[in-house]
């Protein structure tokens, strides 16, 4: 990969592997979903237009309980406006979007948060002023102290809770390797560690499903790696996951089923390595 | 000569906490939840009307400390409410609407109270409303217990702000702590040597010569400017290295700080004790001060909570709030309102200490003494408020006597200046502590 600095994914379309320097291969009996389920999420024929440009047009995605889903496609392909739109930052012109069995398209975004559906952002968004630990706290969800006459009036329980979602985030942050940096301020986190603390604190919301928007995106090798290594494991441990990324090697060891998408629409679907040698896929990537 | 004294220093207390209380609304709404509200003074228009008008209801039934009690509830209530109104209508929107439309409503109200007559007597004002602890006249063990609350408050008080300085401090050497001490007092009696000495001459000089006023107010002014630049000049370069190194410059202010302030509640305590001589002035020092004392602590408590930590990340970044699953419309609109309820309790103390409510009482100045205030102390942080509030009362008093001293200006000119030389500290405070004075540094310095 440091020999492929290049993330143009489709330069050379081949199905064989350098294996030392890439992600660590997913051993495929490591998945734990099943694909007879209903899906945990699907979207039929959603739909945004932005004045003339149609953003996202009549597209379609579905992601299975317990797995991982890449979303690829190039660049303006409106991958993270079909995010927007799963999680509501941004309305739907038209289209449905089920999850766990229940139409989310008309729910406000903090609810769908509440849902399980947990999202996180291209350009990692990390509460400067907050401590990191702070930032993993925020992120629990049903908190006593949340309310705030039971912030005067139940603060023996509130303490509790904190002492506990407190072991828990300490958890979570030294398995990402961040709890010495748990009492920093965020902002001071490097780029890279703020992707980590963004997953770890998406985490903290006990999610069904993580959206994660390039998670690779201006990340050392290294850190890569080891990004990979925690979404496997997690996904191990029943997480499920849709990522949007360009990093062709992230994609293709992570990745049970990849969706493109180009213009808006959904151009194929399949496993990674019948999308690495789809022709319409190249056609779209190499612009013709 | 004392009482003079004490008078002087029970209302120069009220005032502070009448004005803490405002602008730890307003750090709510800004410092902690970052909502522009630059109309402030509305929810205190609200709070003082509202308190004024429903206490002098004549109910017989109802013995009067209660029935103030409710008025001032329903005073804040109302402003509250007035805060849910804004907050329904804006809050969805971005910021800078927030701050256009609290600014006209601001404006609205204080009309309204100008204009319709029949609620609030117009510009006539509204007067001979009951005050609380009016009629009032404490026994001695009554007073010595009203002392003793009011001193374990002021201990309370202190214990906090010695154990904030306590996890400020880094633990430094004692030959630090002296190297760092001899040129901070050295600099700072020497500043005020040269200020007093200024002044002396300049009183001198108006008595000698037959200079014209404008001459000697131009040659002073320039002199105090230059000298507090020559000042300034030598802090940046001498000073600020050394303060940076340890915090012994905190430690002088605490010192300062703390020795005035013991100083001040001295004579409270006095005032307190000769209640009679001023019933109803010592009577609210005393509850403006427990007020300030009840609202900071549950604030803080609030600040602290997983409430408050959502009101910062609003503050830092509502789209993360909302991914993470917060409703970040509902919790806006809780702090404005609260902001806007403290503020509502601010607006009965002003009540009863202007003892007269006209609607001019309530001109947007208010609103901007307010944010100079959470400014000055540290956006975020309700100790520095209550600091900011002490400050800039201290500011306003000590140069209403001073200057005229100093400068030869009508009053009316002499207001406008010292309006001014507020603006210039405000000024210099940014250049060099942006944070406000018990800001934290580091918090600017972080990127997004």
């Amino acid at each position: 990969m440091v020999d492929n600095p290049s993330p143009q994914p489709m330069d050379h379309p081949s199905t064989e592997h350098p294996s030392t320097d890439r992600p660590a291969q997913r051993s495929k009996s490591d998945r734990t979903f099943d694909a007879n389920l209903p899906p945990l999420l699907s979207a039929q024929d959603l739909c945004k237009s932005f004045g003339g440009v149609r953003a996202v047009d009549h597209a379609s995605l579905e992601v299975p309980q317990g797995s991982i889903i890449g979303l690829i496609g190039p660049n303006g392909a409106g991958k993270t406006t079909l995010f927007n739109l799963l999680s509501n930052f941004t309305r739907p012109d038209s289209g449905d979007v089920m999850f766990n069995g229940t139409p989310i398209h008309p729910l406000p975004s903090h609810q769908i948060a509440q849902l399980g559906l947990v999202r996180t952002f291209q350009v990692a968004r990390v509460l400067s002023r907050l401590s990191v630990l702070d930032n993993m706290l925020l992120a629990t969800q049903n908190q006593t102290g949340e309310a705030l006459l039971n912030v005067w009036t139940r603060s023996r329980q509130i303490a509790k809770e904190e002492r506990l979602q407190r072991r828990h985030a300490l958890e979570i942050l030294d398995s990402v390797g961040l709890s010495h940096m748990a009492h920093q301020y965020a902002g001071s986190l490097s780029g890279g560690q703020r992707k980590l603390l963004e997953m770890a604190r998406a985490l903290m919301v006990n999610p069904k499903l993580i959206l994660l928007d390039e998670p690779a995106a201006g990340v050392n090798p290294t850190l890569i790696n080891q990004i990979c290594t925690h979404i496997q494991q997690w996904n191990r441990e029943g997480m499920t996951f849709l990522i949007i990324e360009h990093n062709m090697d992230v994609i293709m060891s992570l990745c049970d089923r990849v969706w493109v998408m180009a213009e808006g629409r959904n151009l194929a679907t399949g496993t990674p390595t019948e999308i690495q040698t789809n022709p319409a896929v190249l056609a779209a990537y190499l612009g013709q | 000569m004392v009482n003079g004294m004490e008078g002087y220093i029970v209302s120069l207390i009220i005032f502070t906490a009448i004005l803490a209380v405002f602008g730890l609304g307003l750090n709510l709404q800004w410092g902690f939840t970052g909502l522009i509200n630059f109309g402030h003074v509305a929810f205190m228009t609200l709070g003082a009307y509202t308190t004024a008008l429903l206490s002098s209801i004549d109910i017989p039934w109802l013995p009067l400390p209660l029935q103030i009690l409710g008025a001032v509830i329903l005073g804040a209530t109302l402003a509250a409410a007035l805060g849910l109104l804004i907050g329904f209508s804006t809050l969805r929107l971005r910021e800078d609407y927030l701050a256009i439309v609290t600014i006209g409503v601001s404006e609205i109200v204080r009309l309204i109270a100008l204009n319709e007559e029949w609620l609030t007597r117009g510009s006539f004002g509204i007067q001979r409303y009951p005050l609380p602890l009016g009629q009032f006249s404490p026994n001695l063990p009554t007073r010595l217990g009203m002392i003793a609350i009011l001193l374990l408050v002021i201990g309370i008080a202190y214990c906090r702000l010695w154990q904030w300085m306590g996890q400020q401090l880094q633990p430094i050497s004692r030959s630090q702590l002296v190297t760092s001490l001899v040129p901070i007092v050295g600099y700072l009696v020497s500043l005020a040597v040269l200020i007093v000495g200024i002044g002396l001459g300049a009183r001198s000089l108006k008595a000698a010569a037959n200079l014209p006023s404008w001459v000697l107010g131009l040659g002073l002014l320039s002199a105090i400017v230059g000298t507090s630049l020559l000042y300034a000049w030598l802090a940046k370069r001498f000073l600020l290295p050394l303060a940076a190194r340890t915090t012994a410059l905190s430690l002088v202010w605490v010192s300062i700080l703390s020795l005035l302030g013991g100083w001040l509640t001295t004579i409270a305590a006095i005032a307190l004790y000769h209640y009679d001589r001023s019933p109803t002035k010592n009577g609210l020092m005393w509850i403006a001060v427990l007020l300030v004392a009840l609202i900071y602590q549950a604030l803080q408590a609030l600040v602290r909570s997983p409430w408050g930590r959502i009101l910062k990340a609003i503050r830092e970044d509502e789209f993360v709030a909302r991914a993470l699953g917060k409703n970040v419309f509902w919790y806006k609109l809780q702090a404005f309102m609260l902001g806007g309820f403290i503020a509502g309790i601010a607006g009965a103390l002003y009540a009863w200490q202007l003892t007269v409510v006209y609607p001019d009482n309530f001109q947007p100045l208010l609103t901007f003494n307010a944010w100079t205030i959470v400014v000055l102390g540290g956006a975020g942080n309700n100790l520095g408020t209550i600091l900011g509030a002490a400050i800039f009362w201290a500011y306003q008093s000590v140069t209403r006597f001073i200057l005229s001293d100093i400068i030869p200006l009508d009053d009316a000119r002499l207001g406008a200046f010292r309006v001014m030389m507020i603006g210039l500290l405000l000024m210099v405070l940014m250049v060099w502590r942006p944070q406000g004075i018990l800001g934290n540094k580091e918090e600017l310095t972080l990127g997004r």
